[in-house]
Formats: structure tokens, C-alpha cells, sequence
């Protein structure tokens, strides 16, 4: 044996070292790795390099890119920078990453990318295609969206947002918008929270930010750092599965409850990993959320349990409200010689005062008080009223939680600080998805729990959530922005002209057709398509329809930056060439626009973009970013310049609303009697609706650790351990047997709009009344991960009319707001 | 030999904690990566099981997948990663009629696969079920052989070679390709929760030391007397449900 004791310390020690060295070398050096001859195995020399996992999972991992002879042999996890810009020391930040990043080298090598450019020779979705040359392609695309805009105008090109990918050169923010802008096309909405996200964004302007001041660019979304969970005493998993689709962000929850006792909590209708794993689950009827934390409020006022300084300090709790308008009492109206500002009743000498007046000394943040003829109460008062009747039976009667567990969890958010919310995208995938958040923020504002370490509400936050990036001149290169055409608005535009025609789309990395809520509208919509061009490493359910197919690269292929959902700076070089005859995004655009006259503002290279966007150099620089080299940014992952660090938004309490303040009485929602949260039934999901009674099930269709969203779904790794790729339908055994229905069944899932066929799998982890079916699999003409249709066949794309308050989160998909029946099949 | 024996031999073992687990597959995964493992095959699977149930024939680690023992809402979930759990009394390695399969003194059980015969014994020995047979010729993912890619001998023994032959058995190395230069086995490495560790049970102050002697890690199925070089922190918390 060779060991010594001494050699396997420092080999160790080495370890670490060695794994930094390389995250230092990454881009330029071999690993010196020997090689052996026999055949079957891999021989010639190693060379790793470190990129950034741009998947939209919201991962954002490093990855470690092992090539030998060109071809990918390995990945792992990388290290991180342990500086910030600046050269102050950065959180602790694990390498991480997971089965998904792992098996993104059978993703690179699949035998279904898309090789060539294809052209449809058949009918639109007949599969039949003909391969074509990159000039053919560029050409055809020029020519027929030229065609479309001198007939439809200019804006009936559509450019569809990349939810596949988070990068900036071609990602959710990517060049597609910069080609949209100087074509005059339309695009979908570079916030990237198209689709089912942007409804509890919207919700958390309402709240946090005042869409109307050109300051907030419209509205705006982020949360806390990850490692700031380190610093809560309790954490509550809102609709989250953290344990399952954000797997290495589970490892910082652990480490809280390790190093401080932190409480995990799980609110879901299904026991998901995340519940097994957490010291409480309750298991909450579907849609009822606003209603548990109003219950949860309830029980904080009744206890006194709310944090009045914090309340008087940070919120628009004591405001007063004019109770017949429902808006703010102005104190120029009802204060002689006061200004246009609030008004606040002083405890201490029993008067009326204007916010702003330098004699108050202590506002009243509860009561109701007389005001010329008016009983006006403060915003507090009017919000402990309004829950007051959701007393631990009601809320019981609306979640279905035994209200001892409602009480539970009430006491703990009244006395346990700080307390963290990790919400999931499943909240948003409502109706009222805008509502759970102002919701939650108000429960977090009247406990004290926002703009604190360890506190706050967070689906994600990261750099493309700051300032870092000079986006508007990258999309916008000669300052006229290009038309917001929002994915909910798309079946209108073409179907109805609707705000304005629509008539050619060009889809990169998007599989609009089988993701977008509602997809039998979604696919009449675009086969209504005078031109149809799609961007894709994979044949999609959207490139199936597709006139045009282009082979893109996958991200070790092409070179980009990834800053999402952590504060780092990952440098994405192209570690391989691009396989087959695929080109990048940017390759192809720059192609499209030279025929279309506008090649001039595709002239640079993907660094020099690059350098743009950050400013790189200039004094001009985002204090984020400030003082970077290029050097830093290509041989390290470095952590932005961000204040406070760990990252916690509105940490010096000024918040960017109206009035400075919290504004959980939201004067703005008085039109939609919204002003304060009070639990609104889901529009379609709720057994208040008289479709109930024909489609008793709520249909939910979660995502798996297997897949991001529609990615990584052919891969045969992960289809071993995933029911073979086959989906299936979660139903509770008191629902199977109620329809006859046995563990493996073919079952039928329908609705008025689309019906389905699945297994059924038979499980107790989700809630009686309640199915589900992970969404993400295919329905393409080669794959089917469902024995028939997808779950989107069921979804619907009722918009709420309030969230177009705020301009950047105006519509959202519902997805999880359904309803449906399931039937046996007889096989 | 003299010289050998002046040589410090550690005691590897490893450490998973079942309270950290959260049944990702993402070490499985890695372990296929880095060893090149053939389509259906797992050296290392994370069985669904409740809280420190410990198992022994292990069904299709893919079935039923996330399915919790209990009745909404009280329900049970756990899950349990096995893989060879290199046992210092290994009943593989008695019943190898050609001492393939040996136990290194490090503690690691490593198969010769120039001297695997294919006769399976080992298989049915295992209480474990973490063997498998190579019956015919191995299919892989499109893309090339993957992961650490070469032969690695220990003492002129082939005990990794990145395409296993038809006809004989596989398992998990410890990763000693990795091991012995200093390298965490890969499971451990890329672990995203941190539910691993692997070290030196000599060393007292070693984490997994700690984890053994402190901090309550058993044995999977201890009864057996197999004493294995792998260890299980027992879950502590479970779900709370006041009603």
C-alpha cells in the first residue's frame, strides 16, 4: 500500500487546493492527467474549465468541464470566488450542483439535438423536414419576416422569450430582444417572468414598489441571497419544494437548523420531499394560502404579537384611511395649512398630524378616530378588522388544516424572529397568485420580518435581480425599446389581431407549444403562423410545428455570463466546438439581421458584448460591478459588490413605494377591493365553482427533480431512475378507488379544454381532492412522456385585470387554478 | 514489505446523514458519470423508505419513487442511498473461490476483474444487493465513455476499467482511483447537501470519527456482523403534526 498518513492529509489538503488551482487555470490549462493506450479508455490530454450552469432551474451551479480531444468527459461542481468585485470577502458558498448539471453531458451528446438546419416540407406538424444550409435558413427567415412586417407592420414579428436558459447574451434577457428592437419586432417580456411567474411578483410591487415612478423601471423582483437563510430562526417552505427542484439551496436550510435550531416548515398539498425533510407539514387545500396567513394574522393581532415600532417605523400602518373612498386621508384636506401628506393620529397629546409633522412623537398604529365628521381608522386597524374573522375555525374550514396547526404556526411567526419565506413559483401559478404575495408580505411587514437578515419573502435573487447589467442599451442598441408582446397575449395577436396582428415568431429555446398554459389555444395559434422559426438543441413539441428549425448550442458550446439566483459572475467560455452544424444565437441573429439590414449592430463578439453590458472599465461601472477587470471576471466566479452581504433587499429600510413606507394597504387595488389581503376563492379551483361539481379534482402539475421545466427529459440516466420517462398521474387511493381506478391504470384527465391520458400512481402524499402530473415531459411526435396529450392541454390563461398595475408582471398563466375529472381507461 | 509496513494504511470509511438526505440521486448519478456505468445499471441507489428503516433486498430503487409510508396526512418519507458497503467481514470475499474480490487494508472491497470468473457467488452472498452482472454486452448513453476513463490498478490488480467486460461483476470502488491520490470519492464530492462524508476512522478528530462515535452513526443491518466501512446517521426529526 502507499499510503502514509502524512501523504493523505496533504493529499487532502491538496484536494482543495488543486480544485482552486484549476478554478484559477480553468480556461487555458491542462490537468496534466496521463494517458493510458488500451483501447477503451479515454486517452489524450485533459483540459478543465469552469462555466455557469445556465439552465433556468435557478441553480446557476458552477460547473467544473472536463474535455479531452474536444469531446466532454466529466462534470462537477466548482468552487467559488471568495471575493466580491471590490476584493471584500464574499459569503461562504458550497460548490453545488445536481443530477440535472451532471447529466448535461448525455444532454450535450443526445442522439435527438438538432443537427442542421431543417425546413418543413410537409404539412405544419407532419414532421416531415428537409435539410437545409445556414444561407438557406438566414435567407428564408429575412425574407418572410420582411414579407410579414410591410403587410402586418413591423411588430407582427414576434420574438419569443428563452425561458430555457438564464444567461445574458442568450438567455431570458438575451439578444433576441437587441434583434427585436432594431427590426421594430415585437417581444415577449425580457423580465423573464413570462408565463406562470409574474403574479406573485406582481403582487410584491404592489407591496414593495411603486410601479408608476420611472426609478423602478416598471417594476422589479428579487429576494434574498441564499446564504441569508443561514441567519433565520425559522424558515416556512410556501409552495416550495426546495428539497426536490432546488436541491443545493436545501443544503443551506440544513446548515441553518444545525448551527441554530432553525425551525423548517412546509405549507404544500403534497408531502414532498421538502415536508418529509421539515419539522412541521401542513397540508393546505390548494389555493386556500390567503387564507391561512390571514388566519395566521388574526392570531397575531389577537395575541399582540405584531412588532409596533417596527409597524410605525417601516409600514403605512398608522396612515389613516377615509372610510367611505377606502384611499388615504390627505392631511391637506382635513388639516388646515397641512401639506398633501398623511395623516396620523399622535398618542401622546390625543391630536391629529400630518406624517410628516416634526412634532409627533408616537403615531397610533391602532384605532379609529373622529376626523371632521368622519370615524377614520389607521391602515393597521382596518387590516386587523378585515381578518378578524378568520378566527382558527374558519381558516380551518378554508385550508383544511386542523386548526391547532394553525396555531401553531401562528404562534411561531409571532414570537420566533427572524423568520425567512421561501416561496415557490407554485404560488404564482394562480389566479389570485398576486394576491398570496401581498399577502405574505403583509404578514412579514406587521411581524417585522422584511428588509432583515434572515427574513423577507424570497422566491430568488441573484445578479440579474440588481443593477449590474446596462440592459436597456444591450436590447435597445439604437434607444427605441421594442414592443411588449406578453406570452398571454399571443394567441390573441394572431388569432384576433389583438392588440395587433401577429403573423411570424421566432422561438429560441422556448417550447412555447407544450409549456405555455391552455396549449390546444397555444398550438391553433401557431400553426395560424404565416412563419414559424424555431431555436432548439432538441426537437420540441414547438419545433414540431416549426417551418424552420435551427440547431443552437447547448452552454459548454458557446460563450456567455451567468449571474441568476446568486451573486456571482460566472464566465461561460465555449469549452467545445459546436457539435454538428448548430451555431449560437448570437451566430444566428447576426446571419438573419445582416439580411434584414441591421447586420451593423451584430458586429461584435460575444466578450465585447459582454464588456458593454457591465461597462467593463468605465467609471460609469454599477456600483455592483464597479472596478472589474476582464481578468477577474474570466478567471474566477466573483461575487458582485452588494450591500448588505449577504444580499437582503431594502436592508437600510427605504423602500421605493409612494410613501417610503411598506404599503401593505395598497391604495392602488381599492378599484379591484384588493386594498388590503383579504382570501379571494381560486377563479377556477375551488368548490365554490359550479364546474366542481363536474370537475371535483384540483389538477396540479408540479416539476420533478428530473427535469427543468422541459429540459433533460430523453436522457436515458435519468429516465431509469424516472418511471422509465414514463409520466404519471399522483392520485390519492380515496380518490382512486372511488373510480376504480388501481396503482398503473391508464387513467383519462379532462376538462372542458383538453383531456390527457397517464398512469395513475396511487400515492398518500398528496391531499384527497387533489391530483398531479409533473409537468416538463414530452408530447412530440417521436416522444411521448404521457400515453396522450400533456398537462397543458387542461391549463387555461385567465389574466387578472389588477396585475397589469404593475408594467413588467402584467398577465400570468394559472396553471395550478384547474380543474379536472379523471376516468379509468379500460386497456 | 519492511518498507510497507513503516507505511500508515487509514481506515476509510464513509458517512452518510440520513437527515440530509433528501433522495436527489444526484450521487447515483455522479457515480454513474464517473465510473462510465452501463444503461441500467447503479453501483449506488437511494432506495424510498421511512425513517431508519434499514433494508436489505433492495427492490428496483426506481419504483415508487418519493411514495411515503402512512395515511394522508400522517405520513413517513425518508431515504436510504446504498451502495457496497465494504464490510471488513465481507461475505463476498469468502465465498470468491478466485480471490477477486478482496478487502484492501484500507477497507475497501475491490474486485480483480481480470480475475472474476463470473460466477456469481458473491452475488448471492451480499446481503446488501449492491452487485451486479455484466450478461452480455454493455450499452452506455451516446456520447463516449465518461468519468475517470482509465485502468487503475492496486498492486498490479485491475480494480477500475472504464468498460467492465462481459462476464463479470461490478460494484462501487470507494472510488480508489480518487482515493489514493487524495480525491473525495465523487459521491461525496458532488453530494449537494452535504449528506456525505468520507475519512480516516483512525483519526479521532476525522469528521466522520465524530459522526461514528458522537454523533450516533450505525451500521446498515449491524446484526449481520458484515461490520461495514459505511455508516448511517439515524434521522432525528420527523414530521410534527399537532391535531
Amino acid at each position: 500500500m502507499e499510503f502514509s498518513r502524512r501523504k493523505f492529509l496533504v493529499g487532502s489538503a491538496a484536494t482543495v487546493g488543486g480544485v482552486a488551482l484549476a478554478d484559477h487555470l480553468r480556461f487555458l490549462q491542462p490537468a496534466s492527467v496521463s494517458a493510458a493506450t488500451p483501447e477503451s479508455v479515454i486517452t489524450g490530454t485533459e483540459t478543465i474549465y469552469r462555466t455557469g450552469h445556465s439552465n433556468n432551474c435557478d441553480g446557476a451551479c458552477g460547473h467544473m468541464i472536463h474535455v479531452v480531444d474536444g469531446r466532454v468527459t466529466e462534470i462537477g461542481p466548482a468552487h467559488w470566488g471568495t471575493k466580491t468585485v471590490s476584493g471584500a470577502a464574499a459569503p461562504t458558498f458550497h460548490p453545488r450542483i445536481c443530477l440535472r448539471g451532471l447529466s448535461q453531458i448525455a444532454n450535450t451528446y443526445s442522439p435527438n439535438r438538432i443537427k442542421y438546419p431543417y425546413r418543413r416540407v410537409g404539412e405544419r406538424g407532419s414532421g416531415k423536414w428537409q435539410r437545409i444550409t445556414w444561407e438557406e435558413a438566414t435567407t428564408l427567415i429575412a425574407t418572410n419576416f420582411k414579407q410579414v412586417q410591410e403587410k402586418y407592420g413591423k411588430k407582427a414579428v414576434w420574438i419569443a422569450p428563452y425561458t430555457g436558459s438564464l444567461a445574458l447574451i442568450e438567455g431570458v434577457v438575451g439578444a433576441g430582444f437587441r434583434l427585436a428592437s432594431v427590426i421594430g419586432a415585437s417581444a415577449g417580456d425580457s423580465e423573464g417572468d413570462n408565463e406562470g411567474d409574474s403574479a406573485t411578483p406582481a403582487g410584491w410591487n404592489y407591496v414593495l414598489v411603486d410601479p408608476d415612478n420611472p426609478a423602478n423601471g416598471g417594476g422589479f423582483f428579487t429576494g434574498h441571497e441564499s446564504v441569508d437563510f443561514l441567519s433565520a430562526k425559522a424558515i416556512v417552505f410556501w409552495a416550495n419544494n426546495v428539497a426536490e427542484t432546488s436541491i443545493p439551496d436545501w443544503r443551506i436550510m440544513l446548515d441553518a437548523r444545525d448551527a441554530n435550531g432553525t425551525q423548517l416548515i412546509s405549507v404544500d398539498p403534497r408531502f414532498t420531499p421538502t415536508s418529509a425533510a421539515s419539522d412541521a407539514w401542513l397540508p393546505i387545500r390548494p389555493g386556500s394560502d390567503t387564507a391561512l396567513i390571514d388566519g395566521i394574522m388574526n392570531y397575531v393581532f389577537l395575541h399582540k404579537l405584531y412588532d409596533a415600532d417596527y409597524i410605525r417605523r417601516y409600514t403605512v400602518g398608522p396612515y389613516l384611511v377615509d372610510p367611505t373612498s377606502k384611499r388615504w386621508l390627505r392631511a391637506n384636506d382635513v388639516l388646515p395649512g397641512a401639506a398633501n401628506d398623511f395623516v396620523v393620529y399622535d398618542e401622546t397629546d390625543a391630536t391629529l398630524k400630518a406624517a410628516s409633522d416634526p412634532s409627533l412623537t408616537s403615531a397610533a398604529i391602532l384605532g379609529t378616530y373622529q376626523v371632521g365628521n368622519l370615524r377614520a381608522g389607521t391602515a393597521l386597524q382596518a387590516l386587523a378588522d378585515m381578518v378578524s374573522k378568520y378566527t382558527p375555525e374558519y381558516t380551518e374550514h378554508l385550508t383544511d388544516i386542523p386548526k391547532a396547526q394553525i396555531v401553531s404556526l401562528a404562534k411561531t411567526w409571532g414570537t420566533v424572529k427572524p423568520l425567512a419565506v421561501r416561496v415557490g413559483f407554485g404560488l404564482s401559478h394562480w389566479y389570485h397568485g398576486d394576491l398570496h404575495m401581498q399577502a405574505l408580505l403583509t404578514l412579514q411587514a406587521i411581524t417585522g420580518n422584511i428588509g432583515e437578515h434572515g427574513g423577507g419573502v424570497t422566491t430568488f435573487a441573484g445578479g440579474l435581480t440588481t443593477t449590474a447589467f446596462d440592459l436597456f442599451n444591450w436590447w435597445n442598441p439604437t434607444g427605441t425599446p421594442y414592443a411588449v408582446l406578453e406570452p398571454m397575449d399571443f394567441c390573441d395577436a394572431v388569432l384576433k389581431d389583438d392588440p395587433y396582428p401577429v403573423r411570424a415568431a421566432w422561438f429560441m429555446i422556448d417550447n412555447f407549444a407544450q409549456q405555455m398554459s391552455d396549449r390546444n389555444q397555444v398550438v391553433k395559434a401557431m400553426k395560424a403562423l404565416d412563419f414559424c422559426v424555431v431555436s432548439d438543441y432538441n426537437l420540441s413539441a414547438t419545433a414540431d410545428i416549426a417551418d424552420l428549425v435551427l440547431p443552437a448550442c447547448t452552454y459548454i458550446e458557446k460563450t456567455d455570463l451567468l449571474s441568476s439566483n446568486n451573486f456571482y459572475l460566472q464566465y461561460m467560455p465555449k469549452i467545445i466546438e459546436p457539435l454538428f452544424e448548430s451555431k449560437s444565437d448570437l451566430d444566428a441573429i447576426r446571419l438573419v439581421a445582416q439580411k434584414m439590414g441591421v447586420g451593423r449592430y451584430f458586429t461584435e463578439t460575444p466578450e465585447t458584448y459582454l464588456k458593454q453590458i457591465l461597462h467593463l472599465g468605465k467609471s460609469d461601472a454599477d456600483p455592483t460591478v464597479r472596478g472589474l477587470t476582464w481578468e477577474q471576471l474570466t478567471t474566477e466566479a466573483v461575487h458582485l459588490n452588494t450591500d448588505p452581504m449577504p444580499y437582503v433587499p431594502f436592508f437600510n429600510k427605504q423602500f421605493p413605494t409612494k410613501s417610503g413606507k411598506i404599503e401593505f394597504y395598497v391604495e392602488m387595488l381599492v378599484p379591484f377591493g384588493q386594498e388590503l389581503c383579504e382570501h379571494q376563492e381560486p377563479i377556477e379551483a375551488s368548490p365554490t365553482n359550479t364546474l366542481f361539481k363536474k370537475y371535483p379534482l384540483v389538477f396540479l402539475s408540479t416539476h420533478t427533480r428530473f427535469r427543468t421545466h422541459s429540459q433533460f427529459v430523453t436522457l436515458p440516466w435519468l429516465n431509469e431512475i424516472n418511471n422509465g420517462g414514463d409520466g404519471f398521474l399522483e392520485i390519492n387511493p380515496k380518490d382512486a378507488t372511488r373510480r376504480n381506478i388501481s396503482d398503473g391504470d391508464v387513467v383519462r384527465v379532462f376538462n372542458d379544454r383538453g383531456d390527457m391520458k397517464v398512469r395513475a400512481r396511487l400515492t398518500e402524499a398528496i391531499k384527497p381532492g387533489v391530483v398531479n402530473c409533473y409537468q416538463g415531459g414530452w408530447d412530440t411526435i417521436k416522444v411521448k412522456s404521457y400515453i396522450e396529450g400533456h398537462p397543458n392541454n387542461l391549463t387555461h390563461q385567465f389574466a387578472k385585470p389588477a396585475q397589469a398595475l404593475i408594467p413588467n408582471f402584467p398577465s400570468n398563466a394559472a396553471y395550478y387554478d384547474c380543474l379536472a375529472q379523471v376516468e379509468l381507461v379500460r386497456e | 514489505m519492511t518498507d510497507e509496513k513503516t507505511k500508515y494504511v487509514p481506515h476509510h470509511v464513509m458517512v452518510v446523514d440520513t437527515n440530509r438526505c433528501v433522495g436527489c440521486w444526484t450521487c447515483a448519478v455522479g457515480c454513474k458519470e464517473i465510473n462510465n456505468e452501463p444503461l441500467g445499471f447503479w453501483w449506488n441507489r437511494i432506495l424510498t423508505t421511512a425513517p431508519n428503516q434499514s433494508t436489505t433486498a433492495a427492490p428496483p430503487a426506481s419504483e415508487n419513487i418519493d411514495v411515503p409510508r402512512g395515511v394522508f396526512p400522517d405520513l413517513e418519507l425518508a431515504y436510504l442511498p446504498v451502495a457496497c458497503q465494504h464490510c471488513n467481514d465481507a461475505p463476498c470475499v469468502k465465498v470468491c473461490p478466485v480471490q477477486a474480490t478482496y478487502r484492501r487494508d484500507d477497507g475497501a472491497v475491490l474486485i480483480d476483474y481480470e480475475r472474476c470468473i463470473g460466477c456469481r457467488y458473491c452475488m448471492a452472498a451480499c446481503p446488501y444487493g449492491v452487485r451486479i452482472f455484466n450478461w452480455g454486452d454493455a450499452e452506455y448513453a451516446p456520447g463516449g465513455i465518461v468519468g475517470y476513463g482509465k485502468n487503475y490498478y492496486d498492486d498490479g490488480r485491475l480494480v477500475f476499467t472504464p468498460e467492465r467486460p462481459k462476464g463479470v461483476v461490478e460494484k462501487c470502488t470507494f472510488c480508489v482511483e480518487r482515493i489514493d491520490v487524495g480525491e473525495e470519492p465523487f459521491c461525496v464530492e458532488v453530494c449537494p447537501i452535504g449528506a456525505r462524508v468520507f475519512g480516516d476512522l483512525n483519526d479521532a478528530d476525522s469528521e466522520v470519527s465524530q459522526l461514528i462515535n458522537e454523533g450516533g452513526a450505525v451500521q446498515l443491518h449491524p446484526e449481520l456482523g458484515t461490520d461495514p466501512n459505511v455508516y448511517y446517521v439515524p434521522v432525528r426529526k420527523r414530521v410534527v403534526r399537532e391535531s
